[in-house]
Parts: C-alpha cells; sequence; structure tokens
C-alpha cells in the first residue's frame, strides 16, 4: 500500500479529482464507494484489473516459509504436460514475497466451500499437506473447468491455455505427481496461497497469472467474480436497468453484490419484490463497477473496527461534503495510518488516531465519523443496536475537557485540612489522569458506570452503554432519567457483592462523569419526560478547581470548622442541590448515613454499619423518615456516649450534617415528597459516598 | 393539467424551478415510523426524514392510487414536494418477531393450481429482528402537482380527513395522522446570502454552513421512481441535510420558497 507520500506523489490533484465521486458523502455506501476507490489507488496502481484483485487478504503469509505453492505446466510443445525437466520440478514450493503480490494476482471469494475467483487460490491458516496437495490439484481440476472460466476459454484467443489446463486435470497420473510432490515436499502444516506458472514457448520463460501475456487468467478471474454479483445463494441473474445508488447513474445494475458489512445480503427474500432474489437489484440497485469498488472497502472498513461489549463498532472517518482531493489525501492518511498499525496492542481507535495526529493543529470541522455498533449473531447474520453518520471528534474532545476539568476540583482534591468531597483511586480511569478520548471513543467510558448487561459481556439491542457511546459520538442528548436509572442499577448490583461493602468509588466515578456531561460545551444531558425538576441535574456545577499544592490556601478565618465549609460549598455549588430541597436532603441524609458507618466501622470497630443496614435498594420516598431517625438517633447516641467519656463539644456530633439534615428534610415533609426514586437513590449514594470519604486530612477515622 | 399552471411553471427562472406556484400543505405524525433504508435488509435501518417515494406512496393511499400507478404523478417535472420535520428526529431499537422467508421456511397453497401462492409457515418459530424506529415522528409536507384535478382531489379528500387507503409511516402498522393545512400561494424565496431554511434541505449539502448550536446531519433517499415491465425501480435519489432537533439550517445561496411565513425547499 502507497504510504500517504507516495499516494500524494502519484496521484496529483487533478487526476485523484478524477478518480472521486461528485456528490457529497450522504450514505453508509458513498463511505465505502470512497474506501474502495483510495484501497484500490493505493494498492493496485492501475491497470483494468486493478480494482478486481484483493492484494490485502493474504498479507499474513508474506514472507512465511513455504507460503507459496506453484504447480509448474508446460503447454508449448504438442501435449501440456507437467514441468519435470528442470531444477524446480512440477511443483515449486517458496515465499510468498511482497513483490510476487501483483504476480500472483489473487482474488478472494469469501465462500466456505468453492474456489477463489483467481487461478491462485488462499488456502485457510496451516493446512496440513495432504489438503494442499489436493488445492493445487484443484488449480486444474476445479478452476480450469468452472462453468464462468469456461466461457472465457471459449471466446478468448488464448482460451487454450485453459483448456490445455483442464485437459490436464483430466488425467489421473498428473493429478498423483503434483500431489506426491506437494506432500514429499513439505514437512508439515503450512499457510499458503497455490498458483500455476505457464511456459507457453518453447525457449521462453515460466510466467504468472498476474504477467501480461497471461492475460486470459486474469479475464477469467474477472468474468469469474463479476458472475457473482447477479448470481449466488437462490439468484441466477439478478440484473437489470436502474439508477445506481452510488453513482446516480443510469445502467445496468446487480443485485447480490457483496456489502463487507453484510448490511444487505441475498438471503432476505420479504424484502424482494415477490420474494423472488433475482429482483434484488430493484431494491438495492449498484452498477457492475460500484459493487466492485464496495468491495474493496473492506481492508480500510476492518482496519477502523474494534469490539466492545461484545459488539463490533465501526468508526469510519470521512470528511462532510463533496470529497475533494486535498481532504482526501489527509483522509488516506488517516485511513493509511490505522490500517497499517501493526501492534495490536498500541491500536488506537480511529477518534485518537485523528486526534493525537491533529493535537497540534485545530481540529478540521468539517471531519466526520461513520459509527455504528454491530452485534454479530451468526456469520452473516448482524444486528445494528446503534448507528450514526455524524459522530465528530469536537464531541468526545470536549466531553474529556470538561472530565479533565471535573477532577482537578475540589470535589475530587483534599484541601489543607479536609478531604475531597468525594474519593479518588489511582486504579480507576475515570478518577485520575488526562486521557479519556480513547476511554470514551472505546465505550469504556460507560462501561465503568453502567450496568453489565444480563450476560456480563454482550450487548442487548437496547443496550444504555451503547445508546450512551453513539448519543456522545454524535453529539445527542442523553435523557438524565435514564443516567441516572443505569447508575442506580449499577451501584444496586455492585452492593450485593458483600466483600467489598459500599461501592464507593463507582459512585464517584459516576458522579464525575455526569459533572463533564453537564459541564461539557455540548449539551449532553436532556431532560425529556416530565419531570423539570431533574433540569436542575443539567445545570453544571460550579465547583472551584484546586492544583495539586493544596498547601498554599488560605485557611479558613474564625478557625471555622472544614467540614462545614466543605459541606456548604459543596451544595451551594451544586445547582441539583442547592435548587432542590428532596434531593439535597435525599443527599444529606446519605451523607450522615455515611458518616455515622464510618464512625461506626473505625472507631467502634462494628463489622454492620448503617451504611449495610440502608443499603441504596432500600432508600425509597416512604423509607426516608425512617432512615432518617434512625440515623440520627446514632448520632445522638455516639454524642452521649463520647460526652460521657469526657469529651467535650457543643451540640451533637456530625452536627453540621444533622442540623441541615433537620431543616431541608422537613420542607416539604417525605410523606408529600415527589422526587423519582432512581433520582432519590442515587443522590442517598452521593450522600454515603461523601459521608464515608469525609475526615480531616493526615488523621484517619474519627473527627471531632 | 392547465396551460395556466404549466406557463406559470415555465416563466420562473431556470435556475429556480423548483418553486411551484402554490402548494397544498398537511402535517403527517404518528407514535411509529420506520422507513427502511436501502443499504439494509438483513439489518433494519431507518431514514430520519420520510424518504419523498414514501410520501408519494402515502398521498397516493389517501387519493387510491394503485401501486405502480402514481410515478409519473410524483415525477420531477410533474411534482414539488418539501418536507418539514416539527418534531425531533429520534430513534429507539425495536425488537420484532418475524417469520423466516428462507425457502424451507415456505408453504404453498394450492400449489398445484393455476394461481398458487408461498407464505411463511405461520405454525413454524420466530426470529427476532431488531427495527430502528422512529419515535414520534412529525413532517409538515408541501405538496404541489401539475396535475389540476388531481390535486384539488387530495386538497378535498385532506380537507374532508377521508383516505381511501389507510395512511401509515412506512410500514402498515405504524399508523399516520394527517392534519391538513389548506392551500397556499407559493412565493420564491430568498437565493442570495446566509438564509435560514426550516425545511429538509435537499441536494444543497455543499451549501450548509456549519454551525456550532444547529447539529446538520445528512442522509440519501430515494425520491422518483418509474414502473417498468417487471415492477418498479427508483430513478432518482435525493440526499438531505437536516437539524435532527427540528430546526432550521443555515445555507448559502438556496433555492428556496416561501409558504405560510415557513421558508422551504421543493424537490
Amino acid at each position: 500500500m502507497l504510504s500517504p507520500e507516495e499516494f500524494e506523489k502519484q496521484y496529483p490533484e487533478n487526476e485523484l479529482a478524477e478518480e472521486l465521486p461528485d456528490k457529497p458523502i450522504s450514505s453508509l455506501r458513498d463511505i465505502q464507494y470512497l474506501y474502495g476507490k483510495l484501497y484500490t489507488l493505493a494498492t493496485a496502481g492501475g491497470g483494468k484489473y486493478a480494482s478486481y484483485l484483493t492484494p490485502d487478504s493474504a498479507r499474513d503469509f508474506v514472507d512465511e516459509e513455504d507460503s507459496l505453492v506453484v504447480v509448474r505446466i508446460d503447454v508449448s510443445g504438442d501435449e501440456p504436460r507437467l514441468e519435470t525437466s528442470d531444477r524446480r520440478g512440477p511443483v515449486w514450493i517458496t515465499k510468498y514475497t511482497k513483490e510476487l503480490i501483483p504476480k500472483v494476482a489473487h482474488c478472494k471469494y469469501p465462500a466456505a466451500r468453492g474456489i477463489d475467483h483467481s487461478v491462485s487460490h488462499q488456502a485457510g491458516k496451516n493446512s496440513d499437506p495432504e489438503k494442499l496437495a489436493r488445492y493445487a490439484t484443484e488449480r486444474l481440476t476445479k478452476w480450469a473447468t468452472d462453468d464462468v472460466v469456461q466461457s472465457v476459454a471459449d471466446e478468448h484467443e488464448d482460451g487454450w491455455i485453459i483448456d490445455a489446463l483442464a485437459d490436464l486435470g483430466a488425467d489421473e497420473s498428473v493429478l498423483d505427481t503434483i500431489e506426491e510432490s506437494v506432500t514429499t515436499q513439505l514437512e508439515g502444516s503450512t499457510s499458503a496461497l497455490l498458483t500455476v506458472q505457464v511456459k507457453t514457448e518453447p525457449d521462453g520463460e515460466y510466467q504468472w497469472p498476474g504477467d501480461a501475456d497471461l492475460d486470459v487468467f486474469m479475464a477469467g478471474m474477472r468474468r469469474r467474480k463479476l458472475s457473482k454479483l447477479v448470481s449466488k445463494g437462490q439468484a441466477s441473474d439478478s440484473s437489470g436497468e436502474a439508477t445506481d445508488l452510488v453513482t446516480g447513474d443510469r445502467t445496468r445494475t446487480v443485485g447480490t453484490a457483496e456489502d463487507p458489512l453484510n448490511y444487505f445480503l441475498g438471503k432476505q427474500l420479504e424484502k424482494f419484490p415477490g420474494l423472488d432474489p433475482n429482483e434484488a437489484w430493484r431494491t438495492h440497485p449498484i452498477s457492475e463497477d460500484a459493487a466492485i469498488t464496495l468491495m474493496n472497502a473492506e481492508t480500510f472498513v476492518d482496519a477502523c473496527t474494534y469490539r466492545t461489549f461484545g459488539a463490533n463498532v465501526y468508526y469510519l472517518p470521512y470528511f462532510f461534503g463533496t470529497p475533494k482531493p486535498e481532504k482526501t489525501y489527509s483522509l488516506y492518511g488517516m485511513l493509511y495510518d490505522v490500517a497499517t498499525a501493526s501492534d495490536t496492542s498500541e491500536r488506537l481507535t480511529p477518534v485518537e488516531h485523528v486526534y493525537r495526529k491533529r493535537e497540534t493543529e485545530p481540529i478540521e470541522d468539517r471531519l466526520r465519523f461513520y459509527i455504528s455498533a454491530i452485534m454479530p449473531h451468526q456469520m452473516s447474520r448482524y444486528d445494528v443496536f446503534g448507528e450514526t453518520m455524524n459522530g465528530l471528534i469536537q464531541y468526545p474532545a470536549s466531553l474529556q475537557s470538561a472530565h479533565r476539568t471535573i477532577l482537578k476540583t475540589t470535589v475530587f482534591r483534599d484541601s489543607r485540612e479536609r478531604t475531597a468531597a468525594l474519593p479518588t483511586h489511582e486504579n480507576w480511569s475515570l478518577l485520575v489522569g488526562e486521557d479519556f478520548l480513547g476511554t470514551v471513543a472505546s465505550g469504556w467510558y460507560f462501561l465503568q458506570t453502567f450496568p453489565e448487561g444480563d450476560d456480563d459481556t454482550h450487548a442487548s439491542a437496547d443496550d444504555r452503554r451503547i445508546q450512551a457511546l453513539v448519543a456522545v459520538l454524535s453529539g445527542e442528548a442523553i435523557p438524565v432519567s435514564m443516567l441516572l436509572e443505569a447508575y442506580v442499577e449499577r451501584i444496586i448490583d455492585e452492593s450485593r457483592d458483600d466483600e467489598n461493602g459500599f461501592p464507593g468509588l463507582r459512585v464517584a466515578a459516576q458522579y464525575a462523569q455526569l459533572c463533564a456531561l453537564a459541564h461539557a460545551d455540548h449539551d449532553f444531558l436532556e431532560v425529556r419526560d416530565e419531570n423539570d425538576t431533574l433540569q436542575q441535574i443539567t445545570n453544571p456545577p460550579t465547583y472551584k478547581s484546586r492544583t495539586m499544592k493544596s498547601g498554599r490556601e488560605i485557611a479558613i478565618p474564625d478557625g471555622g470548622f472544614a467540614g462545614e465549609e466543605k459541606i456548604e460549598t459543596f451544595i451551594e455549588d451544586t445547582p441539583a442541590l442547592a435548587e432542590n430541597d428532596e434531593r439535597c436532603a435525599s443527599f444529606l441524609l446519605g451523607a450522615l448515613v455515611g458518616a455515622v458507618g464510618n464512625y461506626q466501622e473505625y472507631v467502634q470497630e462494628r463489622s454492620t454499619t448503617l451504611v449495610d443496614q440502608f443499603p441504596v435498594k432500600a432508600v425509597t420516598r416512604n423509607r426516608v423518615k425512617k432512615v432518617a431517625e434512625d440515623a440520627i438517633e446514632k448520632a445522638v447516641t455516639y454524642t452521649r456516649q463520647e460526652k460521657k467519656e469526657g469529651r467535650v463539644y457543643p451540640g451533637t456530633k456530625f452536627d453540621y450534617i444533622v442540623e441541615r439534615l433537620r431543616k431541608t428534610i422537613i420542607q416539604p415533609d417525605p410523606d408529600d415528597w415527589t422526587i423519582d426514586t432512581d433520582d432519590l437513590r442515587f443522590y442517598y449514594a452521593l450522600g454515603v459516598t461523601y459521608g464515608m470519604n469525609d475526615r480531616p486530612v493526615k488523621t484517619n477515622g474519627a473527627d471531632k | 393539467m392547465t396551460q395556466d399552471t404549466l406557463s406559470a411553471w415555465d416563466d420562473l427562472p431556470s435556475d429556480s424551478d423548483s418553486v411551484p406556484p402554490r402548494c397544498l400543505s398537511v402535517t403527517v405524525r404518528g407514535p411509529w415510523g420506520h422507513f427502511r433504508r436501502i443499504e439494509g435488509n438483513i439489518v433494519k435501518q431507518t431514514y430520519r426524514i420520510i424518504p419523498r417515494t414514501t410520501v408519494a406512496g402515502l398521498l397516493a393511499a389517501v387519493l387510491g392510487i394503485g401501486r405502480d400507478d402514481y410515478y409519473d404523478l410524483f415525477a420531477p417535472e410533474e411534482s414539488a414536494i418539501a418536507i418539514e420535520p416539527i418534531e425531533p428526529l429520534r430513534t429507539v431499537n425495536m425488537p420484532m418477531n418475524t417469520l423466516s422467508t428462507a425457502n424451507e421456511a415456505m408453504q404453498s397453497l394450492n400449489s398445484r393450481g393455476k394461481v398458487s401462492v408461498k407464505l411463511p409457515d405461520p405454525t413454524k418459530l420466530r426470529q427476532q429482528h431488531n427495527y430502528e424506529v422512529l419515535v414520534d415522528p412529525a413532517y409538515r409536507l408541501y405538496v404541489w402537482f401539475a396535475n389540476d384535478d388531481r390535486f384539488g382531489e387530495l386538497a378535498a379528500m385532506l380537507e374532508d380527513g377521508r383516505s381511501h387507503y389507510v395512511p401509515s409511516l412506512g410500514l402498515s402498522e405504524h399508523l399516520a395522522e394527517l392534519d391538513y393545512h389548506g392551500i397556499s400561494e407559493v412565493e420564491t424565496g430568498p437565493t442570495e446570502g446566509l438564509v435560514s431554511v426550516d425545511s429538509a434541505v435537499p441536494n444543497a449539502v455543499e451549501r450548509v454552513i456549519p454551525e456550532k448550536e444547529a447539529r446538520c446531519q445528512v442522509e440519501e433517499s430515494p425520491a422518483f421512481m418509474t414502473a417498468d415491465a417487471g415492477g418498479r425501480t427508483t430513478t432518482g435519489f435525493t440526499s438531505y441535510a437536516y437539524n435532527p432537533d427540528a430546526g432550521p439550517l443555515t445555507v448559502r445561496n438556496p433555492e428556496t420558497a416561501i409558504v405560510d411565513g415557513k421558508t422551504v425547499m421543493f424537490v
């Protein structure tokens, strides 16, 4: 494949312009067509057969030992014969090299059984010698006798060469010789291409199928490939005059072309007029040329994919509008980078590739991504779970920036006296670090915060992780209610696990995400249902940023209590809490439960605490009063105990939480609350996380 | 078609021949809609903007014109349609249980008779397939036919709230509700400078100005059809740029028309 520099040199602007479609990219097919064009230009150069070949399909075999098996046939005499007189003999086993790619001229046909379109055939990986021997003979017995190839033999001036191969293939002793030669030369299984070399002149050289003099081999390959565009499965001749859906030209169109993404198959009869696969061209009209070009998109399309939640996610970059040479060079550069990235562990998502490369330059605002999450069910039955033509790199980039910002605020960074509002941990990728683009683009961002789905790994059609992923990449807003529901479900799922206790870090990660979504330049959150109070959640909080060195901070005047100051600021800076008493009371209730729970665990060394007693799933509007009474009662009890032991302080323990809770929880009375259960539970969980993490810095355990 | 209409049509400057003299407008909406994109049959993804061919089929259903009989009425020179999405375009995945149409799963009725029908066997197990379905889709359609009789007939049917066949949005199970707004004069709209266009923008993707506040998306769908001996084929596609949040898009030098204060683009 040409490097981007070579590509630009080989195809100057005016030449490239002629190859490019002259209409805007407005469908997946348009993108595939453009990719196919670029791939063909970059790999096969010109030549009338270039677009029919698949030079990349056996790329893994290049430079491997015994990766090319060549059956050598001399047709220069009266009778065709296997070569027996020279050093290489009837079957030459050698190394498939880069230089041999155009000579072997391979054209793969991805059929489970059957032969490739070209006389050169790709065997499965690590085939045993017996199998390879059989494939070697099939160059004569199957390819040369194939109906379509035979029709070329009948018409082509060099058709006799194919007939000569077929004649040889009819001779059992010839086949035995080939088989024996293969099996004796090979010591074990290998991955190989099988092809032929032919000598047509008594004093001439042996020639390859891709050599100009053996045009008949290429003509056979070409016709065989074209025949599959109209006859496959139950279709015998699906073609007719219609408008090509790619170029818009009125022309002969074909119905059973391959689709690299398998969106369209000849088996789906109910979508064809009269359930007749021969009518497939009417519902998916595509010209022969466009169909071939589309198939050539495969290498680039495959390079721009990765797996997440058991689904294949495709990210296909393109430039909005009609392709122009200048942008196309840039697009080719991206595709080349992704397709040639060798080390799979180093492989970035196409989004990251583009972003890294262009981090120094302004991001091109016409660059878009076609994104789809596809669940493969069987070999060819796919489901699309989420899809957009309109992914923009700006969306994940703005989310990344918002997420970075939030992690640097008082919410996640300790002050000199007091811990941050929420805990962090170096192993939690949503709570530390700078690089969230890959996290967002790969889906990991929501994998970390949403429920894991029914069978852990595989997404379902209505999987919220995929909905959220596609929404974020295409700039769609995510309904807040869905987010809270997903968060709470994950918290409850995880709380079942007794060993790990309350999933405080999970809640912290979810909250960081919620703030980032609210904070990002783009509107990623929306309130879709009737519940207007959710609106407050979409208002970005206004937390102060805290630099790493917090030592220079101004001490709180008047010897004020840092814990009091902290909770006051946190609530004030969080519109969701400051503007809604029910939600704020839920948060404070959680904070008290968390604080008391912590006290019970670390000071009293109890194994079961209030946090265990009132898990998130047990908290509802009806139970708020009861939980509040119990928590306050515990706080009072511990105050009495400590005061008996001689400690002196005014009021009760945790009164900076208790007093606030008392004030907010009565207006209105919890019996009249209207807050959604998920809303209540998430902010309760946030409170618990806050309360458990709330302590003076440097001294662990009890405070005050 | 009267001579008047034709000449009014002909008199327009050649580069803005997409502006008809007058049009009727009707809002179609429903709880669901599915307009299968042609690049998929195994996967069922939907267009966001109701394709022009679907609009044609929908209105032909109101008029009671048979399949393969209405393509001329909706041909390029004979009709003009503008489509304005009036609700945000959003979708959900809806799994549906379907019967296999593979040969082995079909049963023949009256297989030896002169007329024989093949049907999927309803006693067989269903397969679940995922349909991408529009939620609460609503479009205001602006429609003109050169054929005055048909135009009048459609207006009368819509006025009376009548329809020959049941109108639906893509699939027969997604019933459509039609809300008629009457016939309006069409004025030639601004064609120079930056124009805020309310309808989906046909065949002018290049001229849409990308804006931060207004999301712009693009899709290409079938627009025109013709019948031949064996059935029908698509004769033309239209690429639409549209704002998925149902707001306007800013377009440079578009060929617009103004109908009831709305700036729209016909095709």
